[in-house]
């Protein structure tokens, strides 16, 4: 018995080590800021790779008032929030018709929603600037959300059209005869069961978009409407270079991904893993 | 209550397509319990669909209590229907799914209560009214789904397969059961299967479908003993009835039939009303149960070679091959027999239940009154 114990250890070696190797490759890096914004710049260039031995725990405090991370941080949220929320609206209810109706020019409107998935974000950059200024909305956070609103549908339709198309007809018919209206049944059937996917793409979203750099640095000039990406970049000038304060800054940053994402998860995982609705 | 008519309804799922309907005529009385049976793709779920109001409507109408229902909504039929898939909704509780359909009609909610109440002690739903579908067994939620139209009190239910996800001791069990609570509350049901069985236990009446048209409408055993034609005489029944090509030749008074090289007398069938039929190829249909090992009476016998013998327990069915054609024929015995693989052997057959059909047509000759 011991032996053989001993021998499903041996098996599952080459897994553990490269498990432990895995998570050192994320994890280290994601230690080290965390490890740096509790140290000052000059502790940093003194030894780059060494633990905070007195942590500066007023690094923190100092980021969110004197470096204006705390209106970066409020910027981030209004136009990641509710781009999100937005996307999500609008993408479950593109999905739930193009998943359930067969309409005249469906297949048109599907390509030209999914086309978005293909479009590279240096191709769109102009034009969207133009757009912007002329409708008053460049330098704006409602603008940025508009445009977060957009870039990100065409994922979010993808997901939820994919998932939405498994739910069996049979449960709209049910519904149907039970009474419901089409949109009745969208809320109150396709959206219920369709959970784990939506927020599979409220996850998604939210990450891809807390992150966003290239769009933000477009579209916002002004340093009060800043987001938190471009806040950062802020630390990083030609000339002075506070190591401290940037890692402080992007452990504020990760905060909220990492506390979506320890959230949602399982029901994210459940959502991409889902086959069939039973 | 009410009475479901249906005129010449047919379906087209493309223009220019083939018909998945054709013509359909059929009128169910107020409180019948009304069966479509046909082989998969025979068009029964769709006309079912069409009644429903899930599906729009081709050609024809469909009326219930006499108000054509063609454009009304299928909220507004007053139908109830329970789907193959059963359909319960995944993330609501026995109850909530249960009481869906009356929240949506603004019944108050002690009613609803009430009701659901009443329907899952009627169901033995009881216990599991807080659980979520897919915490039940295949059984329970084909209850939840029955008691989900019957909860609604509707003019018409529409079961659409509701056994066919079930296993086959539970499917007995169900079919007694929705038989039941069709007797009881008396409402006017139509109930789509492809199983023949079913069929013959449940429905008053039963319309045989085919190729999207209707062959026959009856009750049960009137179909059964009186099939309009070869493929409703091979539907119903199992093992199906056997068909074999023989000639008609007048004898005497009565019909003679050569088959397989013997010829026997069918003195049920006077030569009278035949003469169209006489000296030409007809299909001769006999049930395997008319067939027998030991000739008691006064019985034609056919040679048979015994190709396989499959003991059932409660009955053992023979599968022979006729003469030198090698036709196939089915038995269904008692539970011993005598009858060994490889044997040749005489097989007695009881001439009063042979059935005739047109060769081309494959329609049936009826006997003409002696």
């Amino acid at each position: 018995m011991p032996m053989r114990l001993w021998l499903s250890y041996v098996r599952r070696t080459p897994l553990l080590l490269f498990l432990l190797g895995y998570t050192v490759l994320t994890g280290g890096p994601f230690l080290w800021v965390a490890s740096m914004s509790l140290r000052t710049t000059s502790e940093i260039f003194a030894n780059p790779y060494g633990l905070p031995r007195h942590p500066h725990w007023a690094n923190f405090a100092d980021a969110w008032i004197g470096s204006n991370y705390s209106t970066y941080f409020w910027n981030s949220s209004l136009a990641v929030v509710s781009a999100v929320a937005g996307v999500t609206v609008i993408g479950a209810m593109a999905a739930h018709c193009l998943a359930r109706y067969r309409f005249r020019s469906r297949r048109m409107i599907r390509f030209v929603i999914l086309s978005g998935l293909v479009l590279p974000p240096q191709m769109l950059i102009l034009s969207l600037f133009q757009i912007l200024l002329d409708y008053r909305l460049y330098d704006t956070l409602p603008g940025l959300s508009i445009v977060y609103i957009a870039t990100q549908l065409a994922m979010t339709v993808y997901l939820l059209e994919g998932f939405f198309s498994q739910i069996p007809q049979d449960l709209f018919d049910a519904a149907r005869m039970d009474g419901y209206s089409d949109f009745e049944i969208f809320w109150r059937i396709t959206l219920p069961i369709g959970v784990p996917a939506i927020f599979t793409t409220v996850v998604l979203n939210f990450v891809i978009l807390w992150n966003e750099f290239l769009y933000a640095v477009v579209l916002m000039t002004s340093d009060d409407k800043r987001t938190l990406p471009l806040g950062i970049m802020h630390f990083m000038g030609d000339h002075q270079l506070d190591v401290a304060m940037l890692a402080t800054g992007l452990m504020i940053a990760i905060i909220p991904v990492a506390l979506i994402y320890a959230c949602f998860s399982e029901t994210m995982i459940r959502g991409m893993t889902a086959g069939a609705v039973r | 209550m009410a009475v479901v008519s249906i005129d010449r309804l047919s379906k087209q799922y493309a223009a220019g397509g083939d018909f998945a309907v054709r013509e359909v005529s059929l009128a169910v009385a107020d409180g019948e319990f009304m069966v479509l049976l046909g082989p998969s793709g025979c068009g029964k779920t769709s006309a079912l669909r069409m009644i429903a109001g899930l599906e729009p409507i081709t050609s024809g109408t469909v009326s219930i209590d006499g108000r054509i229902m063609n454009q009304v909504p299928a909220k507004d039929r007053d139908i109830a229907m329970v789907f193959q898939s059963y359909a319960l909704y995944p993330h609501m509780s026995v109850r909530d799914n249960l009481a869906f359909g009356l929240r949506r009609r603004n019944v108050s909610s002690s009613e609803v209560t009430r009701r659901v109440q009443e329907v899952a002690g009627r169901l033995g739903l009881m216990p599991l009214l807080a659980r979520k579908p897919h915490a039940l067994s295949g059984g329970q939620r084909q209850r939840v789904a029955l008691g989900r139209a019957i909860i609604r009190q509707p003019k018409v239910f529409l079961f659409d397969e509701p056994l066919s996800n079930l296993d086959a001791a539970l499917r007995v069990g169900t079919r007694a059961e929705i038989s039941r609570q069709q007797r009881e509350i008396g409402t006017t049901t139509i109930y789509v299967t492809h199983d023949q069985a079913e069929a013959m236990t449940i429905g008053h009446r039963i319309c045989i479908m085919n190729a999207g048209e209707v062959v026959q409408i009856g009750a049960p055993m009137e179909v059964y003993r009186n099939p309009a034609n070869s493929f409703v005489a091979r539907f119903l029944g199992n093992p199906p009835m056997n068909l074999l090509p023989a000639m008609l030749e007048p004898g005497g008074d009565h019909a003679r039939v050569f088959l397989a090289g013997m010829a026997f007398d069918l003195p049920h069938w006077p030569i009278g009303g035949l003469r169209a039929q006489l000296n030409r190829e007809v299909t001769l249909g006999i049930r395997p149960e008319d067939l027998y090992e030991n000739s008691t009476r006064l019985m034609p016998t056919l040679r048979v070679h015994v190709r396989a013998i499959e003991p059932l327990g409660a009955e053992t069915i023979l599968l022979l091959a006729l003469g030198q054609q090698n036709h196939e024929l089915v038995a269904r015995v008692g539970r011993e027999t005598s009858f060994r693989i490889g044997e040749w052997r005489d097989i007695a057959l009881d001439a009063a239940a042979v059935h005739l059909f047109d060769a081309s047509s494959g329609r049936a000759i009826s006997r003409p009154a002696a």
